[in-house]
């Protein structure tokens, strides 16, 4: 290009002093290396098209990388498909509840392959519909990720094949030699169990069975075996009964079949259906419990007055009866009054009554058969021709089991699904003595204190995988199947026990449980309900032994500043075996309300004498120093007797380690375990053996302030029926018209509710707006009956379940930020020196003037013309103005993102259901999904939903059918009948929200005089 | 000064100040350089400020639950705020909207440097609603837009709404007059600096002003209708705030006092932030002149009027609720009184009724110290005052079994401090580059050149 020209052209000056340099060639610029002469290109080089092509290639195959799907799952429909299985239809299958020995009916819900919800079977003998919170909640068990998904052979992964081949062979070393075999079980209440248990064991020249659990029934067995010479606990009719007594029994919480007694208690107090058999409900008890808040009359008792109340009461009919009784009790008891009414009344009832006792003494046992006895009450409300169970009478089984391992004669232990050494006190002696054992075979679901001392686990199906049966008393066997394909590779014990019997052969657990019924049932027919009468009396009726009846023996009282121990179960964790279900952890304990956590309750006269306030550590000492001592926070009680301490077993499983990482994690958060590392403490080291029982109360402890606090997670405060005192102004009633009570004379007389001072001054003048939101379709409402609900929160973990609610851990639960949609609130009220307690649940209340879905900037709620209030999940922005606004407090702001990092647990979520996210709102739908069901099935048959179609997750399970749902626009509808009701009334209907849900207030057998008075 | 029978005849600017050294005073501080207590002050707020972007990071990164809110009380510190800078952005409109219109010239003097408070402390009111959110991502959805969501739209009935648009049109309408008003200084500043950008962003934004007859005369006009559109805002804004709370069924929220009571409360606490800010620029811009004891001493006055209607509603509120018979309103009252929160309620009685009758003395309103003080508590009462609507009523309302209380957790004080972090850098910096009182308008008020003076 110089060469061109001689002229020079320059740009600037600076370039003209250069001297000529020659600008690069423009068309150039991406040439690395200047062209060689001839043309040819040398080293790197890049052309345009080149550049283009290599450009689009490295685009196209980043995008094609980019697009790449995650690994391809094979998803192959059926070509033909199953007639049932229908994606995104449920079906259901009735089977028993395996979650504790009471044996109620379920129907399980089964979408796409998964068990997803269990509910009450409605049709079923024993519990009439009801499932309570344990049982609701058993199927997250199912999907526990701590289950064992194979056998283990030395804690290592092992196939059955070799299990087996190992397990056989050692078995039949032992047929041959003699050696000792120990079968260590749970209480069984499977026939087809106890029949392979035994066929197994027969093999065995030198072979035992032993049961035990932590909450016997062998108190009531030994004085049946004394009184009747039947070893069993009969069945209970409270539903026959007209006056109901409980000594120590919380038979609507915890006691035997909870569900049943509660479904029995309810019938007889259907205060709208007939006042004149409205049944009288006296409760003894050392703590209160939800049996004891629901009665009629309550008297907290010591443990140790429990000999001379019943002596009394005993001595007081033996005379009217013309029968001899050793002694007349303490009739300078100052509650001889009460005993004296009592025993009137129930000789009154003679025939029609029921007393029940919750002792494990089998003396006192034997009083209270005897005064049953004198009632006339065996046979009309006691059954024991066809009980509700068999079973030993004596706790010692274990502890000479532990005495022969000690002395290293057993040669093999098969230990089927418990844990001695957590449950039993002496659970440190099991685990070194079950080391001696020669070979311990375990059949436990997972690696627990006790199985992993085994050489071999032969992990069990959960209840839902497996066939099964159970005695359920009154002539009815139930039925368990599996409604599931087996998760994992696991085995029924049954199954497990039938191939390691002599003869080897190897049948299915439903083989097994179909050859122990044979003809005797219709199996198809059992199956499809779950259950099945049998005709024949399983044992032969029997006459009372008057001989056998002697006074109870007045145990010592406590000395000093020592109190009386009372452990016992609370309504959700019971013994601790579903210590891995975060449900039942976070369920608020129906009377404290606190969750996460047991603690040492104690009388309020007591905590103010040593000086210790709810949340003190204190430690609890056995006053015979026999075992170590426990430490655990301590929660003041009211109501409960002041020379007891009351402390729940079942917790401080190592099983709840698990929980360390429940609840959202950040800055200020803390811990939901303790600072053992579990939830709560194991109590059962306070346990005693006592008269060949094993004992939950009545030992003597010292109790002693720590300087550690624990702060208790609680729903609710305590003392807050009633506004404080200090802020009331003259003339303003104290106490909120949120539960309305009457008593049942009153009731008789007005068949109104009593007039609050809240609704006097509040007149309905109308409403401002025309009236144009009709409800012209239906209108949905519920009604719940506080006469019946005995708070066992059995709704609360069903609602849980039903719509996917998050655990949100203990942290959360005391930042009062808990996403139960139904809670129930509790209140206290003191009525003649004895305290009540009033439950009351509150879901969305469903307000046909909502205040919150005005208020909602982006209309995440609105109403349906159904009446629900329906709240939008993806279309809330979260400003919780509807919460605030919301005079009930019933919406639930998701605070964080809650984990559902479990995938397995997450297979028991509800696919009809959204998770929801961080930041939304949430409440109650009145089970929207539900209805919805309901409508569709309706529509293709084309017929209206019919009254009772359609049930909320709440209503099915409550045991006492307290809930009822329906169409407010039915005349005939239930719910409209309950409506019409004089108990009927809306809370806080002076605000003219109009909620759609309603209550029927709470009445109790009393007199009209016995007003009760309520205390903050 | 004392021996003036009125404030009428009393000079407004002080030291005899020609148009000229008005125009050189209040460049001052614009032209020279930043100086050190300058650099403190904004190192002190920034860090404020990154504490609170800090803050509301995490907590939207982690949720909500990271404030102490529990089901119960769903609103406390965010919504306390939110009010609380709301009601600080009162003054400026009101006192150069309302005031214009009554033709009070001393506030001349105040009214830019209110009017910037105004904005930025509406800026900072409006981060409250959009963090307080659970999806604040999702905000967009309050405003109605055209959009892919079928029918779905905004609720016109939900006082959030309402909100929405009030804090809007309000800061909006304040902006723009903050700005109008500017446009001479703006242009005194073109022609004052040097070439560079701050020359050119002046001279863009003085919209070619060139002193003109006819440019003071569309001036003039545009600032009297702004003036006349701003004045209604003053009433609207807290009022639709107020309903916020007053439209709900909350006892001790749901009452028809809120609207005056709001707004009373909204002029309180501006006038109060106003003099706590002027009381600082005056000592350390040196604008003693500018901002004289008889400007401090009429908003003192304004203070003792409007904390008296704050009074006023206080006792009110008693009032209707004892005459009301409602035993959710008596106790809702009672409880906020003598309930577990009655510290905050007697704090804000005795900052914004006990504090202020100090200044019913002359004494007292001319010791800058002591106004100053007063002023201070004012904005803590009032602050309080905001915390004790929203969290007692809130904490224990119908129902005993849901009553909770309610602690502050780390994240919300950061964000609370962050808040007035934010406020104080963007005032600060509004010293440093805009003339602090308007020159033009002083010019007006001047005694220079008039007779018999």
């Amino acid at each position: 290009m110089s060469d061109n020209s001689s002229k020079e052209y320059w740009k600037s000056l600076e370039r003209r002093s250069d001297g000529v340099r020659p600008l690069p060639v423009a068309g150039d610029e991406f040439a690395s290396v200047p062209d060689a002469p001839g043309g040819e290109r040398k080293g790197v080089e890049l052309r345009r098209r080149d550049f283009l092509a290599a450009a689009g290639f490295v685009l196209g195959s980043a995008t094609l990388s980019g697009c790449a799907r995650a690994p391809v799952e094979k998803a192959i429909p059926y070509l033909v498909a199953p007639e049932t299985i229908v994606p995104g239809r449920a079906t259901y299958y009735a089977s028993t509840c395996g979650a504790c020995s009471a044996g109620c009916g379920m129907v399980v819900k089964n979408r796409d392959g998964r068990a997803i919800k269990v509910e009450g079977n409605a049709e079923h003998p024993v519990s009439h519909g009801g499932l309570c919170a344990v049982g609701q909640a058993s199927v997250l068990g199912l999907y526990d990720s701590h289950r064992l998904e194979h056998p283990l052979q030395d804690g290592q992964e092992a196939t059955w094949e070799v299990v087996d081949s190992e397990v056989t062979h050692r078995f039949d070393a032992m047929r041959k030699s003699g050696a000792a075999v120990r079968l260590l079980t749970g209480t069984v209440t499977s026939p087809t169990k106890r029949r392979v248990i035994q066929a197994f064991l027969k093999s065995f020249p030198n072979a035992k069975h032993i049961e035990y659990a932590m909450l016997s029934t062998s108190a009531i067995c030994g004085a049946h075996r004394k009184t009747h010479g039947q070893s069993v606990v009969p069945r209970y009719s409270f539903d026959k009964a007209a006056v109901i007594v409980g000594f120590d029994a919380d038979f609507l919480g915890t006691w035997l079949s909870p569900v049943a007694f509660t479904a029995g208690w309810s019938k007889g107090r259907r205060a709208d259906v007939d006042t004149k058999n409205f049944s009288y409900h006296a409760q003894f008890e050392s703590r209160l419990t939800v049996t004891g808040g629901k009665a009629d009359r309550r008297v907290a008792i010591a443990p140790a007055q429990l000999g001379s109340v019943m002596n009394r009461l005993a001595s007081l009919l033996a005379t009217r009866a013309g029968v001899a009784f050793g002694a007349t009790g303490d009739d300078t008891d100052v509650h001889a009054p009460v005993i004296e009414g009592l025993a009137a009344r129930l000789w009154h009832a003679r025939g029609k009554s029921l007393v029940v006792c919750g002792s494990q003494d089998v003396a006192t046992q034997i009083v209270c058969n005897f005064i049953n006895h004198m009632l006339g009450n065996y046979g009309a409300t006691l059954d024991i021709a066809r009980p509700f169970a068999e079973g030993e009478a004596s706790d010692t089984g274990a502890q000479e089991l532990l005495r022969e391992l000690q002395s290293g004669s057993v040669d093999a232990l098969i230990i089927d699904n418990v844990d001695p050494v957590y449950d039993l006190p002496n659970g440190a002696e099991f685990e070194a003595a079950i080391k001696q054992a020669g070979l311990v075979v375990s059949v436990a679901d997972r690696i627990n204190d006790t199985s992993k001392l085994a050489t071999y686990v032969c992990p069990d199906h959960h209840y839902l995988e497996s066939w099964g049966d159970v005695t359920l008393g009154g002539g009815f066997v139930g039925f368990q199947q599996p409604v599931m394909r087996a998760l994992f590779d696991t085995r029924s014990v049954l199954e497990s026990l039938s191939i390691w019997s002599a003869s080897g052969s190897h049948k299915s657990d439903q083989a097994l449980v179909r050859e122990t019924w044979g003809d005797q049932v219709a199996w198809n027919m059992a199956i499809h309900d779950g259950f099945a009468r049998i005709s024949e009396l399983r044992v032969a009726s029997a006459t009372f032994r008057n001989a056998a009846v002697k006074p109870i023996v007045d145990a010592g009282r406590p000395s000093g500043q020592e109190l009386a121990l009372v452990l016992y179960p609370k309504v959700a964790m019971r013994d601790g075996r579903h210590a891995s279900n975060p449900w039942l952890h976070e369920m608020p304990d129906p009377i404290t309300k606190v969750v996460w956590d047991n603690y040492a309750s104690i009388a309020e006269d007591t905590a103010g004498k040593l000086g210790i306030e709810t949340g003190d550590v204190v430690r609890v000492t056995l006053a015979d120093g026999k075992s170590p001592a426990i430490e655990l926070p301590a929660l003041v009680q009211p109501a409960q007797h002041d020379q007891v301490v009351a402390i729940a077993l079942g917790y401080g499983h190592p099983e709840s380690a698990r929980f360390k990482q429940v609840g959202p994690a950040w800055l200020e958060g803390k811990p939901t375990l303790g600072d053992n590392g579990l939830v709560g403490t194991n109590a059962a080291k306070l346990l005693t053996y006592r008269d060949g029982t094993l004992r939950l109360s009545g030992e003597h402890v010292s109790i002693a302030k720590t300087n550690r606090t624990h702060s208790l997670a609680c729903t609710q405060d305590y003392h807050n029926i009633e506004i404080p005192a200090s802020l009331v102004l003259p003339g303003m009633d104290r106490r909120r018209p949120m539960i309305q009570e009457t008593t049942l004379a009153a009731y008789e007389r007005d068949g109104t509710l009593p007039s609050h001072g809240y609704d006097a001054h509040h007149k309905d003048l109308g409403d401002l707006w025309p009236d144009d939101h009709k409800y012209e379709g239906y209108h949905w409402g519920m009604a719940i009956d506080l006469t019946t609900c005995t708070g066992c929160s059995a709704c609360v973990v069903s609602c849980q379940v039903e719509n996917n609610v998050p655990v949100v851990g203990r942290d959360e639960v005391a930042r009062k930020r808990i996403m139960h949609w139904l809670r129930i609130d509790r209140y206290y009220s003191d009525s003649e020196g004895t305290t009540d307690i009033l439950h009351q649940p509150v879901m969305c209340q469903h307000c046909d003037n909502a205040p919150c879905e005005t208020v909602c900037p982006v209309l995440a709620t609105a109403h349906s013309e159904e009446g629900l209030n329906m709240q939008t999940y993806n279309r809330c922005v979260g400003t919780r103005y509807c919460a605030n606004n919301c005079p009930y407090k019933v919406r639930r702001f998701n605070w964080f993102d809650y984990a559902h990092e479990d995938t397995l647990a997450n297979m028991a979520l509800n696919p009809d259901i959204t998770v929801r996210t961080r930041g939304v709102m949430e409440k109650c739908s009145l089970c929207v999904q539900r209805i919805e069901e309901a409508r569709i099935e309706a529509k293709k048959q084309g017929i209206p939903i019919a009254d009772g179609d359609i049930k909320t997750a709440c209503q099915q399970s409550c045991p006492a059918g307290s809930i009822v749902f329906g169409d407010m626009n039915d005349p005939k509808s239930a719910v409209s009948k309950l409506i019409k009701s004089g108990r009927h009334y809306r809370m806080l209907e002076e605000t003219n929200v109009k909620p759609s849900v309603g209550y029927l207030g709470l009445v109790r057998n009393r007199d009209e005089n016995e007003d009760p008075t309520h205390h903050g | 000064m004392a021996s003036m029978p009125s404030t009428i005849h009393s000079p407004l600017i002080l030291g005899d100040k020609n148009p000229s050294d008005v125009t050189n005073d209040i460049c001052a501080s614009v032209e020279r350089g930043p100086s050190l207590s300058w650099w403190v002050a904004i190192s002190i707020s920034s860090s404020m400020l990154l504490l609170g972007l800090i803050s509301v990071a995490y907590q939207i990164m982690t949720g909500i639950g990271t404030w102490g809110l529990n089901n119960t009380v769903g609103w406390a510190f965010d919504i306390t705020n939110f009010v609380f800078w709301v009601g600080i952005g009162h003054a400026g409109t009101l006192i150069s909207a309302v005031l214009f219109l009554f033709r009070q010239k001393w506030r001349t003097s105040v009214n830019r440097a209110a009017e910037a408070m105004t904005i930025i402390a509406v800026m900072c009111a409006g981060i409250f609603p959009l963090i307080h959110m659970g999806r604040p991502w999702l905000a967009h959805w309050m405003a109605p837009y055209p959009n892919t969501r079928g029918p779905l739209w905004i609720n016109f009935r939900s006082p959030l709404v309402w909100d929405f648009f009030a804090i809007s049109t309000y800061f909006t309408i304040s902006f723009v007059f903050w700005y109008v008003g500017m446009i001479p200084d703006l242009a005194t500043l073109r022609d004052r600096l040097k070439a560079g950008w701050r020359k050119t962003t002046a001279g863009f934004l003085s919209l070619g002003w060139n002193g003109s007859f006819r440019t003071w005369l569309h001036y003039e006009t545009v600032y009297l209708l702004l003036a006349g559109l701003a004045t209604p805002l003053v009433l609207s804004v807290h009022t639709i705030v107020s309903w916020d709370f007053a439209t709900s069924v909350i006892p001790g929220w749901h009452t028809t006092l809120l609207p005056p009571y709001f707004v009373a409360g909204a002029i309180f606490s501006g006038m109060s932030m106003v003099l706590t800010l002027m009381l600082i620029a005056r000592k350390t811009m040196r604008l003693e002149d500018y901002i004289t004891e008889q400007h401090v001493g009429a908003m003192c006055k304004m203070l003792i009027a409007t904390g008296g209607m704050v009074a006023m509603a206080y006792l009110t509120e008693f009032v209707t609720a004892l005459y009301s018979n409602s035993p959710y309103e008596q106790f809702a009252f009672m409880n906020r009184a003598f309930g577990p929160f009655s510290w905050a309620y007697w704090i804000m009685v005795g900052c914004n009724i006990l504090s202020p009758q100090i200044l019913w003395f002359k004494r007292a309103r001319s010791n800058m110290l002591v106004v100053f003080v007063v002023t201070i508590f004012i904005n803590i009462g009032m602050w309080f005052e905001r915390f004790v609507i929203i969290v007692t009523s809130l904490h224990r309302d119908y129902l005993p079994s849901n009553w909770t209380g309610y602690s502050p957790t780390w994240i919300e004080i950061a964000t609370l401090v962050g808040s007035f972090g934010l406020f104080l850098t963007l005032f600060l910096m509004f010293c440093r580059f805009i003339p602090v009182i308007a020159m033009a308008e002083v010019k007006g008020v001047l005694s220079h050149g008039r007779k018999n003076q």
